[in-house]
């Protein structure tokens, strides 16, 4: 099926469930993005960055080359982390981004967000208590640790997470939506800090020192991206996908 | 019509500020630090300011051209836009007041990158530009609506002030039809897809919007730059196209005779217990840990909402044991965030809205007090347009997340957003006190309570269903909406009775003649409108009735010597540290 975009039936709330299959997108043939596909299928921003400024550049190229190593969490915790990292943004196949490793660095460097909710602990504390909380909920539901349980089960989990509704144990010691609000920070900020989530949704990127000359209504640059219309992902796409 | 000599160099520019010239073309930072004047500790300057933001710049500034001794503190560092900072959001976390303080209340307010600067310029450094004036209404909102509280001073005060800070930003807009009705120095700035749908659908939903007003130059201004439209507003200007007080004010303030101590966080005001005047701040110096003292025959506190209460509740002293100023129980009190939701809504098109400066139209249709809304004051609509973080924030927001929240990212490049500024009132509890950890220098940590009246409830509701109904006319296919604050105002506030105010007119602290705060934090209301300008068009006021000596600084007691600054009519300006008397 050839989607148009003009056309708003993709989208969740119109649909009334999770969104359109992004396995119908076409896949992306230059550059990155997470699970290789995206609306910009001919647009690498990465491709970009001899026009970025040096400190600029040099800072997000480091997030695709340079990855770095965890310092902060355990193993224990990072295994429990990265499969609710994955499952939070439906990261399910490779290429994914390295989501975790970025939270790991901030806070291993304590670079906080300057406020902390009255009777919550610490963020780092924080972190470290929804590892362990995410991990005795999913025992509670005869899973070994969260990243073991079924994919259904840590989607579950992660809604109640959402919504508030974690109770008992751990989840006794966090105030559970504001815990929420603490993790999710990060982890958004980590992902759409990313040049391959960029290309997945058009972002122009870093624009200094170029900027921009094309403002208006569908008006675009010569480099940035045109949005992938009247394609035919489907078909292909759709039968490579495990059922 | 007579040509002054400023036209010749170029643009119309303001009188008494050279800060556009004095920087260079070719690089971003401010020239001339090198050879910024030094003071000694030992030396009692005329006026010592604790930060540089848009108070404290300003009046180091002005005083500075009118011959005073003025030192700086600044608790973060002297940003040089080309080496300190990227076009990057997730990479300017730096630019934000991140030292811990804590946050409760029912309705907790999100500090950090949301309102909380952090080096020199301070929150202006990352707010979006938008410069709108206060109504006059403002200023005596308890007699008209029977709401907040009346300033001891109206907007005829500040008028001339106004005028004067947007020539000196400048700002860019059109004809101003709201409030006292203006134009401003600068074209508007072109707009970018999203700003066109919006306003197409405010239009034809009766709405009035205009272009701006922006702090941003359209056109030759000094040595500042053309804005280059990439949309980093929010993450400092690397262009110094976009107003800060450190392109604004600091150039000049530095040129004649500022000093500005960055990393330098002021922990304590000292005070002469027998004379009950200041005396100056103990400071300790970031990168080394040590504490000084500077002294000073006045200090002015310019530290914003949360940090210039903090400081005056932590200098206690025999006269004054709940903190300095607070005799009253009145530092800390009626802190003030607006009710800042935000409605995006969903285009067929391609409308990038990471293009062309966050802020772009906005009205006040709505600002005043409409008895058939059923609530009291208003608010006002602005676009905004958030990076790739911050519109996953506003998607989070809505409730989604896993597939749902990435499939509305990747829709990013179809969606405008619409943001309110509503009018929170000013409530006693709503608070700075002190919480009982301290941070890495041994003050303790602020924490600031929150929670809205009945009124603000109402007030949101009603901004939140205007928007709604401004995108279904505009033929929106499918909207979501984040509830959220911005800015702050009051803490220190100012009026005509010390019982239930911090300061006077003059922003002199009621009790302590040589202590003034000079900052948002003096606003005994908020109106709908983005604070900045009208901080600057505060600092300017006291400027000039402190240079014009309609206010003294200090009051001289029996034994203390006349003030350095009239002493120093002889001493000259490079020879910098020689003390006065």
């Amino acid at each position: 099926m050839a989607r148009d975009f003009r056309e708003p039936d993709h989208l969740p709330k119109v649909r009334g469930d999770e969104g359109a299959d992004p396995g119908e997108l076409p896949r992306q043939r230059r550059g990155s993005t997470p699970q290789m596909h995206g609306r910009y299928p001919d647009y690498d921003c990465l491709e970009q960055s001899e026009h970025w400024d040096e400190l600029t550049r040099k800072l997000v190229v480091d997030r695709v080359e340079h990855v770095p190593e965890l310092r902060f969490f355990s193993d224990a915790e990072a295994a429990t982390l990265t499969a609710f990292c994955d499952v939070v943004l439906a990261q399910d196949a490779e290429p994914r981004i390295p989501v975790l490793a970025f939270v790991d660095q901030k806070l291993a460097g304590g670079r906080l967000d300057g406020y902390q909710y009255a009777g919550m602990p610490d963020d780092r504390q924080t972190w470290r208590l929804v590892a362990r909380g995410l991990d005795e909920s999913a025992r509670s539901h005869g899973a070994e640790s969260y990243a073991a349980a079924p994919i259904d089960r840590q989607q579950e989990i992660m809604s109640a997470f959402a919504q508030g509704e974690l109770s008992g144990g751990v989840w006794e010691q966090l105030a559970c939506k504001r815990a929420w609000s603490v993790v999710m920070r990060s982890v958004l900020a980590a992902f759409y800090s990313h040049p391959w989530a960029w290309n997945e949704i058009g972002f122009g990127g870093p624009a200094y020192p170029r900027g921009y000359a094309r403002l208006g209504i569908g008006l675009g640059e010569a480099w940035e991206g045109g949005e992938a219309l009247d394609v035919d992902p489907g078909a292909g796409a759709k039968q490579r996908r495990p059922a | 019509m007579r040509l002054g000599g400023n036209h010749f160099l170029g643009s119309v520019l303001p009188r008494g500020n050279d800060s556009a010239f004095l920087l260079d073309v070719h690089r971003r930072g401010v020239p001339g630090r090198e050879r910024m004047r030094r003071f000694r500790d030992e030396d009692e300057v005329d006026l010592l300011i604790v930060g540089c933001g848009a108070g404290g710049a300003v009046l180091a500034q002005r005083l500075a051209r009118a011959g005073w001794r003025v030192v700086v503190l600044e608790r973060g560092p002297f940003w040089d836009p080309d080496t300190d900072w990227v076009s990057d959001e997730e990479g300017s976390q730096h630019l934000y007041w991140t030292d811990k303080r804590i946050v409760g209340g029912e309705d907790p307010v999100e500090l950090g990158k949301n309102n909380s600067g952090h080096g020199v310029g301070g929150s202006m450094v990352h707010y979006a530009g938008y410069t709108p004036r206060f109504h006059p209404s403002d200023f005596e909102t308890r007699t008209r609506d029977g709401v907040g509280y009346d300033w001891p001073i109206s907007y005829s005060d500040l008028k001339p002030h106004y005028e004067q800070v947007e020539r000196e930003l400048p700002v860019a807009g059109q004809h101003w039809p709201w409030g006292d009705p203006h134009s401003y120095p600068h074209a508007p700035h072109p707009i970018g897809g999203a700003a066109e749908r919006a306003w197409a659908g405010a239009r034809a939903h009766g709405v009035e919007m205009r272009v701006g007003p922006v702090a941003i130059a359209n056109g030759v201004f000094g040595n500042r730059p053309h804005c280059i439209y990439r949309g980093f507003c929010l993450q400092g200007c690397k262009v110094n196209a976009k107003a800060s007080p450190l392109v604004t004010h600091v150039p000049d303030a530095i040129e004649h005779g500022v000093e500005i101590r960055a990393d330098s966080i002021a922990v304590r005001i000292e005070l002469d217990e027998a004379s009950g005047q200041v005396t100056g701040v103990a400071y300790v110096e970031v990168k080394t840990g040590c504490e000084r003292l500077q002294r000073a025959a006045a200090v002015a506190v310019c530290g914003y909402s949360i940090e210039s209460p903090r400081l005056l509740l932590h200098s206690t002293s025999k006269r004054f044991p709940q903190g300095l100023a607070n005799t009253h129980d009145q530092v800390g009190r009626y802190v003030m965030v607006q009710g800042a939701t935000q409605v995006a809504a969903r285009f067929p098109e391609l409308l990038r809205m990471y293009k062309a400066p966050p802020p772009e139209i906005s009205s006040e249709d709505f600002y005043e007090t409409d008895p058939a809304r059923g609530f009291a004051r208003g608010f006002s609509i602005q676009t905004v347009s958030p990076l790739p973080i911050g519109w996953a924030e506003h998607v989070l927001a809505d409730g989604h997340r896993g597939a749902a929240l990435r499939e509305y990212m990747r829709d990013y490049n179809h969606w405008a957003v619409l943001g309110s500024l509503c009018e929170l009132l000013p409530q006693p509890n709503n608070r700075v006190t002190l919480a009982g950890e301290n941070d890495q220098f041994g003050m303790p940590v602020a924490r600031f309570d929150y929670t809205q009246c009945d009124n603000d409830r109402a007030n949101i509701a009603f901004a939140k269903k205007t928007m709604h109904a401004i995108w279904e006319t505009a033929g929106a296919q499918d909207e979501l909406t984040i509830d959220r604050y911005a800015h702050l105002v009051g803490g220190c506030r100012m009026g005509s009775d010390p019982e239930t105010s911090v300061i006077d007119s003059d922003h002199r602290v009621w009790e302590t003649p040589n202590l003034f705060v000079c900052d948002g934090s003096v606003m005994p209301t908020q109106g709908s409108a983005n604070p900045a300008l009208t901080i600057m068009a505060l600092a300017s006021r006291l400027a000039d009735r402190l240079a014009g000596k309609r206010v003294q600084a200090y009051v001289s007691p029996g034994a203390r010597r006349r003030p350095a600054h009239e002493l120093r009519s002889t001493a000259s300006r490079s020879g910098s540290s020689s003390p006065a008397s």
